[in-house]
C-alpha cells in the first residue's frame, strides 16, 4: 500500500496547554481512521494541522508528500484547496447560497466552477431534487450531504472529518455513515473524529486520543 | 460563478447594504449637484453681475486719461465707432450703447436746475441696465424721440411725474421732453435725464458725436479683457477699457464659491465614507463565519477579499450612478433658488461622481482588511 499520511512526534500547544504531544502515526492511502477520545484530546486539533488550519508547534505532518509545518498562507490555501475535503460537525453551508452553489464554492477556490459536475456530486448523495434550496430549507442530515458532496468535489487525496455525525438525528447518522462506507468502499482516505465506537467500528483503525497523546490504537495503527 | 456569489452576497445582506446604498447616493447627489453647480456657476455667476451694468467702456483717450469715465469730460468722439463695434459684436456681447452727456439746465414750471443729461438709446439700455427699476416701464422704441426717463431724485426736486413736459436748455438751445417714466439705480443716475442720443446732440449742438460707448459683455474676467483688447487693437485712437471693480469682484466671489464647493464636496466624501465605514464594520463581523469557511475550502484571502470589494464597488457604482441622477434634480433646485434659473446638467459629471462614490465606497470598506485576520480554525471550532 502507498502511504498517504505520516504524522511524527506532532506537538501543538497552545499557550500553556499542550493540545497534542509527540504524537506519530501513519496512514495508506484508501485507509478509514477513526480517531477517538474525550473531549480536549486533541482530536479536531490533529485534523486541522493535517488540513492545513493549524500550524504544528513541533514535529511533521505529512500528507500526500507535503509537510504543511512547511507551508506558508499562500502555500497552505492550495493544500486545502487540491488536497483536503473538509466535513465539520457544523455542516458550514454558506447560509445565501443555494446546494448546488455551496458545492460550486468549492470548485471555484479550486479552479473553474462546472455546475454539471456539482449536479452530479449532488446526485451521488441523493439531493438531487435538493439542488437549488438554501441550507434553512434543508433538514440537518440533507446539509451534511452537502457538505460531503463538496468535500469530495475537487477529488481530494485525504476526507477529513469532524464528528459529521454529531449533530444529526439516527436516521440521518445511518445516511450520512452509509455514505462514507461507499466513499470508503471507493478507495477515499477518510481520517474522521468521532465519539461514537459503533462507527468506530466500522472504520480500518482507530486511534485514541487523552490529553494530546496517543494511548490506545490497534497495532497496524500504530507506529512508533 | 463569481457574478453568481456577487448577487448572492448583494441579495444576503440587501438591508445592511441598503442603508450603504442611501448614504452612497445621497453623497454622490450633493457632490454630483455641486459639481454641476461649480462647472456651471461662473456662467451664471456672470449673468448675475450682468445685471449690474456695463464692464467695457470705450472713450476717447485722453477722456479716460485722468480720472476714469468722466461724464463731464468734453471729449467727443464719432458715432460711427458705434457701427465698427457692432461689426466685432460676438454672442457674448450683451448690449452696446453711445452715451452723451451734456449739464443742462431743466425748467419745469417755477423750477430750474441744473442737471446731468445723458443722451443714448433709450430702447437699448434696458439690455445694459437690467436692474434698474423703470415707473410705470421702459421705453420700447428709439423713434418717439421727445420722450425721456427722469431720475428719482430729480423727480421729486422738480415734482415730475410720468407725461409731465420738461424743458431742457445748454448753451442757447432747448429741447422739450416728455416724461415717460422715474428710474431708480441706486446710483449717480437718480441724479439725470436720460434722452434719446439725437435729442442730447441738438443741446450740445454737436450732430453724430457722442462722449463715450459703454458696453456689457458675457464671460470671465479673462475673457473680458481679452476681448477689450480686440476693441482697443481695432480701435486704437481710442481707450478701451474693462470696468475692473467689477471683473475682479466676479473673480473674487467665483473663487470663494469654488471654495466653499471643494471644501463641501471633501466634507460630504468623508461623511459618506464613514457612513460606509460603519456599514462595512458591521458587515465584516457578521461574515466572519462564511469567510473562515471559504478559507477552509482553499479561497485565498485576496480572491475572498476581492469578491467583497466587488460587492463595494458595484455598491458605489449603483449609489453614483443613482445620486448623479439625484443630483440633476438638486443642482436644478439649487439653480433656481440661488440663481433663479436651472444649473445645467453635464454629462461628464456621471463618470466623476461614480469614480468619486466608488473610491469612498472602497475606502469605507477598510474593515473588510480585517477579514485577513480571520483564522478558519478559530471560527469552524465556533469560539
Amino acid at each position: 500500500m502507498t502511504r498517504l499520511v505520516e504524522v511524527e512526534n506532532l506537538t501543538k500547544q497552545f499557550g500553556n496547554v499542550r493540545a497534542l504531544d509527540g504524537v506519530t502515526f501513519q496512514v495508506e492511502v484508501g485507509e478509514w481512521i477513526a480517531i477517538m477520545g474525550p473531549s480536549g484530546s486533541g482530536k479536531t486539533t490533529l485534523i486541522n494541522i493535517l488540513g492545513g488550519l493549524e500550524a504544528p508547534t513541533s514535529g511533521r505532518a505529512v500528507v500526500d508528500g507535503t509537510d504543511v509545518a512547511h507551508l506558508d498562507e499562500k502555500g497552505l490555501t492550495r493544500f486545502r484547496a487540491e488536497k483536503i475535503g473538509f466535513v465539520f460537525q457544523q455542516f458550514h453551508l454558506v447560509s445565501y447560497l443555494s446546494a448546488l452553489e455551496n458545492v460550486m464554492l468549492a470548485q471555484y477556490f479550486h479552479s473553474t466552477t462546472d455546475e454539471k459536475e456539482a449536479r452530479e456530486a449532488l446526485r451521488r448523495v441523493g439531493l438531487d431534487d435538493r439542488l437549488e434550496h438554501l441550507p434553512s430549507r434543508l433538514s440537518g442530515g440533507e446539509q451534511q450531504r452537502v457538505a460531503v458532496a463538496r468535500s469530495l468535489i475537487n477529488q481530494p487525496k485525504l476526507l477529513l472529518a469532524d464528528e459529521p455525525t454529531g449533530n444529526l438525528d439516527e436516521a440521518n447518522e445511518e445516511i450520512v455513515i452509509n455514505l462514507f462506507r461507499e466513499l470508503h468502499a471507493e478507495g477515499h482516505t477518510i481520517l474522521m473524529v468521532t465519539h461514537d465506537s459503533s462507527i468506530g467500528r466500522l472504520a480500518d483503525r482507530r486511534i485514541e486520543l487523552a490529553h494530546g497523546r496517543l494511548v490506545k490504537v490497534n497495532a497496524a495503527a500504530w507506529i512508533s | 460563478m463569481f457574478a453568481r456569489l456577487l448577487w448572492n452576497l448583494l441579495r444576503a445582506s440587501r438591508a445592511r447594504l441598503a442603508v450603504a446604498l442611501v448614504a452612497l447616493i445621497s453623497g454622490a447627489a450633493v457632490i454630483s449637484a455641486l459639481v454641476n453647480l461649480d462647472l456651471d456657476v461662473e456662467r451664471k455667476l456672470t449673468q448675475e453681475f450682468r445685471t449690474l451694468g456695463a464692464n467695457i467702456v470705450v472713450a476717447p483717450a485722453y477722456a479716460l486719461a485722468g480720472s476714469g469715465a468722466s461724464p463731464m469730460s468734453p471729449a467727443l468722439m464719432d458715432e460711427s465707432v458705434v457701427q465698427t463695434i457692432e461689426a466685432m459684436r460676438t454672442p457674448a456681447v450683451i448690449a452696446v450703447a453711445p452715451y452723451l452727456y451734456v449739464v443742462a439746465r431743466a425748467s419745469v414750471e417755477n423750477s430750474d436746475l441744473p442737471v446731468v443729461v445723458a443722451g443714448t438709446w433709450l430702447d437699448g439700455i434696458r439690455r445694459l441696465e437690467p436692474a434698474w427699476k423703470v415707473t410705470p416701464g421702459w421705453i420700447g422704441s428709439r423713434e418717439e424721440r421727445n420722450l425721456c426717463l427722469v431720475g428719482r431724485n430729480v423727480a421729486r426736486q422738480l415734482g415730475l411725474a410720468p407725461g409731465k413736459e420738461i424743458e431742457l436748455r445748454y448753451a442757447g438751445n432747448s429741447i422739450v421732453e416728455t416724461v415717460a417714466a422715474v428710474l431708480e439705480a441706486g446710483g449717480p443716475e437718480d441724479n439725470q435725464i436720460f434722452v434719446n442720443l439725437p435729442e442730447a446732440q441738438g443741446l450740445l449742438g454737436s450732430d453724430k458725436r457722442i462722449g463715450l460707448i459703454q458696453l456689457s459683455v458675457e464671460g470671465s474676467a479673462n475673457q473680458i479683457e481679452s476681448f477689450a483688447n480686440r476693441l482697443g487693437q481695432a480701435l486704437p485712437s481710442l481707450e478701451v477699457r474693462p470696468i475692473r471693480q467689477i471683473a475682479d469682484a466676479e473673480g473674487l466671489l467665483l473663487d470663494r464659491i469654488r471654495l466653499l464647493i471643494f471644501t463641501m464636496v471633501l466634507l460630504i466624501l468623508v461623511l459618506t465614507a464613514l457612513c460606509v465605514l460603519a456599514t462595512m464594520a458591521a458587515l465584516a463581523m457578521e461574515r466572519r463565519e462564511d469567510v473562515g469557511l471559504m478559507k477552509a475550502l482553499g479561497g485565498s484571502i485576496s480572491r475572498i477579499v476581492g469578491l467583497f470589494l466587488a460587492e463595494v464597488g458595484v455598491l458605489g457604482a449603483a449609489g453614483g450612478l443613482l445620486g448623479y441622477l439625484a443630483g440633476i434634480a438638486l443642482s436644478r433646485w439649487i439653480g433656481e433658488r440661488v440663481f433663479g434659473a436651472a444649473i445645467t446638467p453635464r454629462l461628464d459629471v456621471l463618470p466623476l461622481t461614480v469614480a468619486l462614490t466608488v473610491g469612498v465606497a472602497l475606502a469605507g470598506a477598510m474593515p473588510l482588511r480585517l477579514l485577513g485576520k480571520v483564522r478558519p480554525a478559530v471560527i469552524l471550532r465556533g469560539d
